[in-house]
């Protein structure tokens, strides 16, 4: 480490000793602070850390996990099936079905199907009046004018006398 | 004849391989190869994650995390590029996902849990403790977002220059630069509201 005079002297610079003066010696830090107050922060840094409970702990810790994945990646991969071959066994039953299609339709080839002839059969429409004949003093009958010859007739009777399910 | 029995003397030194040998050695499914550079790097990654995180056990569990995805993604690293800078974006990124959530968690309570220092506090002499530095550090980075406080900390305590930072985060240097300099900024401002007495320390110097 340089001495408290030559750190005093370029206590501005950023080169390596100068910081790592600034890093160690307690005496220069006030003085480094004052005249660069960004070495206030730039104090704090340089030294290499070590994790709680140390680097050993750390390594095997970290070991440990890499070990876990790598016992879970090759489950993974003999319960995987690759891609590539699921690939070549969806093209295998592809070929199957269709040749097994070809086959069927050489061997017999499909009927024609005739089309279904549908009879409609027409009936002329008989209407049969309900009430043929009518008399009464209170009722009010109406008769709807018939648009053709085949058209059927419509009366309409109004009279309270009537009974309801008539 | 001593420089030829020097010759003959066999030697305990053994040549550790470089970070590039390893993970070429990893690469092939050797395991112990992995655990000798999980050794290797474990100060320098949680040493990152601690400055960023600000908490023992969380930064511990981030730098686990950057070790098992380093070991899942072995295959990607491209040796052309220093291993390092590789190993620094996988920090960088697993922090800043951890600080976006966590961030999102403690917004309200970092409000309340407001440092104030009296003001007859601010005209007595600064006295510079480390310890207290870190507090302070902890304190007033809370307002950063999480890329801001990552390129602060990597180049006010890891000692790394833009360039790499911008390699390490895949972007440009002024980019780096614009977050160093809005970064100071909103972290005089909190100085400013919550530790007067060392806030003082700028001002006088503008």
């Amino acid at each position: 480490m340089i001495s408290c005079q030559s750190f005093r002297a370029n206590v501005t610079s950023r080169e390596p000793e100068i910081l790592e003066h600034l890093r160690k010696c307690d005496a220069c830090l006030e003085f480094a602070v004052s005249a660069d107050p960004d070495h206030f922060f730039r104090s704090i840094g340089g030294e290499e850390l070590e994790p709680p409970g140390g680097v050993e702990a750390f390594t095997a810790d970290v070991m440990a996990q890499v070990r876990l994945r790598q016992a879970e990646g090759s489950v993974a991969r003999r319960f995987l099936i690759p891609p590539r071959r699921l690939a070549a066994a969806a093209a295998v039953v592809v070929a199957i079905a269709g040749g097994t299609l070809v086959w069927q339709r050489r061997e017999h080839p499909a009927a024609v199907i005739a089309p279904a002839i549908v009879a409609r059969v027409t009936r002329p429409v008989v209407t049969k009046p309900v009430v043929e004949t009518y008399q009464s003093q209170n009722a009010t009958i109406v008769e709807l004018p018939s648009q053709g010859k085949n058209d059927a007739n419509v009366v309409m009777i109004f009279d309270d006398s009537l009974p309801a399910d008539l | 004849m001593p420089a030829e029995l020097r010759l003959m003397i066999p030697t305990n030194e053994s040549v550790e391989p470089d970070d590039r040998q390893l993970v070429r050695t990893i690469r092939s499914g050797d395991s112990e190869a992995f655990e000798q550079l999980v050794r290797r790097k474990t100060t320098k990654v949680y040493s990152l994650c601690y400055r960023i995180i600000g908490n023992a056990e969380d930064a511990k569990d981030i730098s686990q995390l950057v070790f098992i995805k380093l070991w899942e993604n072995i295959e990607k690293y491209d040796p052309t590029y220093a291993f390092d800078t590789w190993l620094y974006r996988m920090v960088t990124n697993v922090a800043i996902d951890f600080m976006r959530n966590k961030q999102s968690r403690e917004n309200a309570v970092n409000s309340t849990l407001r440092l104030v220092k009296t003001s007859a506090d601010a005209e007595q002499g600064v006295v510079v403790q480390r310890k207290e530095i870190e507090n302070v550090f902890n304190a007033v980075s809370s307002v950063l977002s999480p890329k801001q406080k990552m390129i602060f900390v990597m180049s006010e305590m890891d000692d790394l220059r833009s360039s790499e930072i911008a390699r390490i985060l895949g972007c440009r240097e002024s980019t780096v630069r614009n977050h160093l300099f809005n970064a100071r900024k909103l972290m005089q401002q909190q100085l400013k509201r919550r530790f007067p007495e060392y806030s003082r320390l700028w001002e006088e110097r503008q």
